[in-house]
């Protein structure tokens, strides 16, 4: 790990200002990815600016918004009581998405900002990453792929964005609050991750020094049922093969609501929504979920090592929507 | 190694910070490169060795602490950012010489070959009751999944918890 | 002698108090780093250490020039470098040392040594290093002249490269002596081995390298190759400053030596009624860039090639190859589990083409006492595989609904549930040699010191063998207490200022380090009882110190041509029922129990054959559904706990065990080695019972989801 100087914030616009003011500075918050990427040496900030003790947890319910503060813990978020009767596929994905000790370090807005599980990314060993330095190419291409993105993703760059929780925020339309300089904006969060292009090194519309402060997220209707499947390697501690973040709203035999959203194949968590149009206005029954959850994937782009997840995510998905058809009621 | 880490390039300054932490109820007064890690400062500067490094990237669990009464990862966390909290290590967990009844629980289960995981095993699982979260067999697998034994001492493990449970009034 | 005596070291270990290898600390200790070959297959032009010597803090940087004396080593051949010569064989391969005072300066002087390489073809499929006859070992067995039958079945077979992936990465501490010698703390399996292999590299005489064993964090084979043992010693003799080494997790996967991946071919010939007639089998083991231990995992693949059957005609080829891939050696069944796995699998073929369950087929063959193995070798003490097979098959089996784990207070678990989700069941057996083969001359040391303390006669064991989590250190007690029934019995620290105990691996240590110890106690045993006065007042003359050295049976090497001759001394079988609740529609497995019965001959301590059964099978489970070194041209893909899967708390079923006592007259006690042969029949038990519930063959482990879901 390369030297930095280590400063604590005491006030959130001194924070956002210090590192606003430096290129080279960077937010540090639960650290679980930003403190492995510079053990890694993929990261190498001059400076981290500690913002843990900043006013920005919280967990609170205004009407039907669940406002979370960017720092509140993951654990934090999954015991929240409205969260698991009003969102329990967001609990499901928070307890799925990490072990117990990382959840009670893992922030909101950090866990927005997980960055990839890619080998070749994570290895400055090799050159080829266009997500460390652009214009180098994409290892993940030409080696051996796996655990990597099927959507969004292209020659340049296959990096899977490795998050269960904002697969679930993906569907639920979440906000993504943010502090800059020039003060405050509001981002969709579906329009808060950027797809990769040519530039997989700019990953989502923070611009330096910005800061999240706090996400909204609606809470799903009253009665409405969801489920969150992780598809993985070992039964727990292991990122998603596949995963599938589901909502449905059923009234009188009759989808009329339906939210779908998808981890472990897009390079940004991947909303379904030609699933959901084919969905809203047709009865629950596992025929329809199997021909919408033939919808999830179009176009993929796919290496051999990745192949196998275009089948595996329609299945994910059909079988999160039978579920949450069937069980997926509050916990 | 990055790129501005090889060919011989001089180290700059090293940019140290002061931190006291509050190791099982004692102060430290520490000056440390600020690179440190809460898992570093334990045992390379405060030689508390019992806190165990196994990958040093958070996938093991072998280095859980306590930190404000909560398990955390100490080698993904900066000693400096523990400024003013209260860390407990397996060292603590002991008063008086008496072991803790998690402690006597894992000897006595031989909830452990290698013992290697162990300190973190049982912080993580004194966490686990207080959590509220060990009532089924089923809920102790899933809440301590995050430690990894590789002698496969989980039989044993899932026993010592239950056991103490049963005795001690966390999670009736 | 039977009783679950707690671990001496149990308070310790759950304190934080035991002090592993990598808790060693000198004030004014040098920190280490190695420079290793990013190439699996290079030339080296040139080495520039200027950069990384003018760098602050830093007392050395060694390259193989520096190497005080033989500049190879190697357990059966000294094929290895100490520091790559000219040329670097696989990645990871050690080119050159730094020591300096942090070890993070240690690190960087590392990466500022400049190495030129020169990149070469690299060799990397073992199947054409078969073809290009590079081979570390061919092991021919031939029996018997009928390879036709009624019944034939054939199938191919692959197991990937398994890491032991203990938890304590590797870590020791050189300390430079006033004699020219060094002292060295280091967690290893075999102190001896070690420095026979260490003091000639270093142009020592043996003497001089004093080695004591550090806290072990789990072995299960990695330990028994060295890794900076001669680096670390190097480094201190040279700065007369402490060293201490310490791997961290990604240098762990490129510091030892990993389980041998297999390519296998079997064909099982058998009559209507499913009795077999004969067995041909190429089993291929890569041994990667050096020797290791490969030829005698060759010979075990060979030797137990056929499992624990009986059949007339056999004709099977074991080969270890050289490639430029990550070497190989011992990991917990050494050999015998790459050939486990397969001829399991056959023996289900064999059972679905003679309509036969899988139970009643291997009963059909199963060996007994008497029986004669494919090396003509007679199994001359109880071997009752069919009781313990229908010992198996009478457990009760477990409900046969898995309960929606999602409904815990926690709230979230499994996706294993609900619709798509079959039952499966499935069964494997496995027989593993116990102790060194092949007429190695396998013994070990113990020294038994009885002696007064504050007036009561205590007993101090002193053994070179090492803990490494096993439990050795109970068993030691226990036999002392047994035999001279003194009730304060003291382990010493395992060094080696008292003779060899060979290796804590091949599941040999209660056999042979119980065997010595329990011979030095019937010497000192004896002299007590010739004095004939009480023992207090023979002790007041001074203590009473016996050394003893214990040998098992002798074993002989294999026919170079036909693979005869006696080459096991003791061996133990196991037997696995695994069930299974597979997800086929998105291949997730979900093992719901794990069943063994298991023959340990005499059962010293039940509480740690427990958990040796455990452990052996968790690693089986590994094996069977998440555990692999990916190698891709020679270069390892996942070197880190994050990619290289181990199976968690809520991957391990809980387990039922039936533990028979049949005695083995040669061996102390009765006892039979218990470690290993769980981790044979646990993997192909898994992987019959997910082809159970799917119908698939599934001839590779590890059993992937999308091998099950889109096969």
């Amino acid at each position: 790990m390369r030297e930095f100087e280590y400063v604590r914030a005491g006030e959130v616009g001194q924070a956002v200002a210090m590192v606003t003011a430096d290129p080279e500075t960077s937010y540090l918050a639960g650290g679980t990815t930003q403190l492995d990427l510079m053990k890694d040496g993929v990261l190498a900030p001059d400076r981290l600016v500690d913002i843990t003790r900043l006013p920005l947890g919280g967990v609170t319910r205004d009407g039907d918004v669940l406002r979370v503060g960017a720092l509140a813990s993951m654990e934090e978020l999954a015991a929240d009581p409205t969260v698991a009767e009003r969102l329990p596929f967001l609990r499901e994905a928070l307890l799925m998405g990490a072990s117990p000790q990382l959840r009670n370090m893992a922030t909101i807005g950090g866990n927005l900002l997980q960055r990839t599980r890619c080998r070749y990314f994570r290895d400055p060993a090799v050159s080829a990453c266009n997500k460390r330095r652009r214009g180098t190419g994409c290892a993940a291409v030409q080696e051996v792929a796996r655990m990597h993105a099927i959507l969004g993703a292209s020659e340049h760059c296959i990096a899977l964005h490795p998050s269960d929780m904002a697969v679930a925020l993906v569907a639920l339309d979440a906000v993504v609050h943010l502090l800059g300089a020039g003060g405050s904006r509001s981002v969709p969060i579906r329009e808060f991750y950027l797809l990769p292009g040519d530039t997989p090194d700019v990953e989502n519309v923070l611009r330096h020094g910005e800061l999240i402060t706090a996400v909204e997220v609606p809470l799903l209707p009253p009665g409405a049922r969801s489920t969150y499947l992780k598809v993985r390697d070992r039964a727990s501690y292991e990122f998603a093969l596949t995963s599938a973040a589901v909502a449905l709203r059923i009234d009188g035999g009759v989808i009329g609501e339906a939210r779908v959203a998808m981890g472990g194949v897009g390079t940004v968590p991947w909303r379904a929504t030609t699933t959901e149009q084919m969905l809203e206005g047709s009865p629950p029954s596992p025929e329809v979920f199997a021909a919408a959850a033939e919808l999830a994937i179009t176009d993929p782009y796919v290496v051999p090592g990745t192949a196998f997840k275009v089948e595996l995510a329609k299945r994910t998905v059909a079988r999160a929507l039978r579920t949450a058809a069937t069980q997926g009621g509050p916990r | 190694m990055a790129d501005d880490m090889t060919g011989g390039v001089p180290v700059a300054t090293v940019a140290r910070v002061g931190v006291t932490l509050t190791v099982n109820g004692a102060d430290y007064r520490l000056d440390l490169d600020s690179r440190v890690t809460l898992l570093d400062a334990l045992r390379d500067r405060l030689g508390m060795t019992g806190t165990k490094k196994g990958c040093d990237q958070g996938a093991c669990g072998a280095c859980t602490v306590m930190v404000d009464g909560k398990r955390v990862l100490s080698c993904l966390t900066l000693a400096a950012q523990c400024e003013g909290k209260d860390v407990t290590t397996i060292e603590g967990l002991a008063a008086d010489g008496v072991l803790h009844a998690m402690q006597e629980a894992f000897v006595r289960h031989d909830a452990f070959q290698c013992g290697y995981c162990t300190s973190g095993q049982i912080m993580s699982a004194v966490c686990l009751l207080a959590e509220g979260r060990a009532g089924s067999d089923d809920a102790i697998r899933q809440f301590m999944s995050g430690n990894l034994c590789r002698c496969g001492a989980y039989g044993n493990i899932v026993a010592a918890i239950r056991e103490v449970r049963d005795a001690g009034g966390h999670d009736a | 002698m039977g009783a679950s005596v707690l671990r001496p070291d149990g308070a310790l270990k759950v304190s934080g108090e035991f002090a592993y290898s990598s808790d060693l600390w000198l004030d004014g200790m040098l920190w280490g780093a190695t420079l290793r070959s990013p190439h699996p297959s290079a030339w080296i032009r040139s080495i520039d250490i200027g950069p990384a010597l003018a760098m602050p803090g830093v007392y050395a940087v060694l390259t193989h020039e520096d190497v005080p004396g033989e500049k190879f080593y190697g357990l059966e051949n000294k094929d290895q470098p100490v520091l790559a010569i000219d040329q670097v064989r696989y990645q990871g391969e050690p080119v050159a040392l730094v020591a300096a005072d942090h070890p993070e300066t240690a690190r960087r002087a590392a990466d500022a040594i400049v190495v030129t390489y020169g990149e070469r073809e690299a060799v990397t499929d073992p199947r054409v290093a078969l073809e290009r006859r590079m081979l570390v070992r061919h092991q021919p067995v031939r029996v018997g002249s009928t390879f036709s039958a009624d019944v034939v079945v054939t199938g191919e077979y692959e197991v990937g490269m398994q890491d032991q992936a203990f938890l304590g990465p590797e870590s020791g501490l050189a300390v430079p002596a006033e004699d020219g010698g060094v002292d060295l703390y280091i967690a290893t399996q075999w102190l001896h081995v070690d420095q026979g292999q260490v003091a000639p590299c270093l142009g020592l005489p043996p003497e001089k390298v004093r080695l004591t064993l550090a806290g072990v964090g789990g072995a299960f084979g990695a330990r028994e190759d060295l890794s900076m043992q001669i680096h670390a010693s190097m480094l201190a003799l040279r700065t007369g400053k402490p060293v201490k080494m310490v791997y961290g997790r990604e240098e762990s996967f490129f510091g030892h030596v990993h389980r041998h991946p297999a390519w296998m071919r079997y064909e099982h010939g058998a009559t209507l009624d499913g009795r077999l007639v004969y067995v041909k089998a190429e089993i291929l083991l890569d041994g990667g860039a050096y020797t290791s231990s490969s030829p005698a995992v060759v010979g075990n693949a060979a030797s137990l090639g056929v499992g624990p059957y009986e059949v007339d005609n056999v004709h099977i080829d074991a080969y270890g190859t050289f490639t430029n891939n990550p070497p190989c050696g011992a990991m917990r069944g050494f050999g015998a589990v790459q050939a486990c796995y397969a001829y399991e699998s056959q023996m289900d073929r064999l059972a679905a083409a003679c309509g036969l369950t899988p139970v009643e087929i291997r009963i059909r063959n199963a060996v007994s006492q008497g029986s004669r193995l494919a090396t003509g070798q007679v199994v001359d003490t109880p071997a009752p595989l069919a009781e313990m097979l229908r010992d198996l098959d009478a457990m009760p089996l477990p409900e046969s609904v898995s309960r929606d784990l999602r409904d815990l207070p926690g709230g979230v678990g499994q996706t294993t549930h609900g619709d798509g989700v079959r039952r499966g069941v499935g069964y494997g057996v496995g027989i593993k040699n116990i102790c060194f083969s092949e007429g190695f001359d396998d013994y070990s040391t113990a020294r038994v010191r009885v002696e007064l303390l504050g007036g009561e006669p205590h007993v101090l064991v002193h053994t070179a063998a090492a803990e490494v989590g096993q439990g050795l250190v109970i068993i030691q007690a226990q036999i002392a207490r047994t035999e001279l029934g003194i009730d304060h019995v003291t382990v010493a620290p395992a060094d080696t200022q008292v003779g060899s105990s060979g290796s804590s691996s091949a599941s040999r240590q209660s056999y042979v380090t119980g065997g010595a110890v329990k011979t030095a106690c019937e010497a000192v045993r004896e002299r007590i009882e010739k004095d004939g006065r009480p023992l207090e007042v023979i002790l007041q003359d001074g203590p009473i110190e016996e050394t003893r050295e214990y040998r098992h049976r002798r074993t002989f090497p294999m026919d170079p041509v036909t693979g005869q001759g006696d080459s096991h001394t003791q061996l133990a079988l196991c037997v696995h029922r695994a069930v299974v609740d597979v997800d086929v529609e998105l291949g997730l497995v979900k093992v719901v129990e794990l069943a063994a019965v298991q023959d340990v001959g005499k059962i010293l301590n039940p509480l740690a054959l427990e958990g040796q059964i455990h452990g052996g099978t968790a690693q089986g489970l590994g094996l069977a559904l998440m555990e692999e070194i990916q190698v891709r041209d020679g270069k390892v893909l996942n070197p880190s706990f994050t990619d290289y899967l181990i199976p968690t708390i809520l991957d391990m079923p809980p387990m039922q065990l039936k533990i028979l006592e049949n005695p083995d007259p040669n061996a102390p006690y009765g006892l039979r080695g218990a470690g290993e042969p769980p981790t044979l029949s646990s993997t192909p038990a898994i992987a019959a019972a997910v082809r159970n519930a799917t119908g698939l063959p599934l001839s590779r482990v590890p059993i992937r989801p999308q091998d099950i879901a889109l096969a």
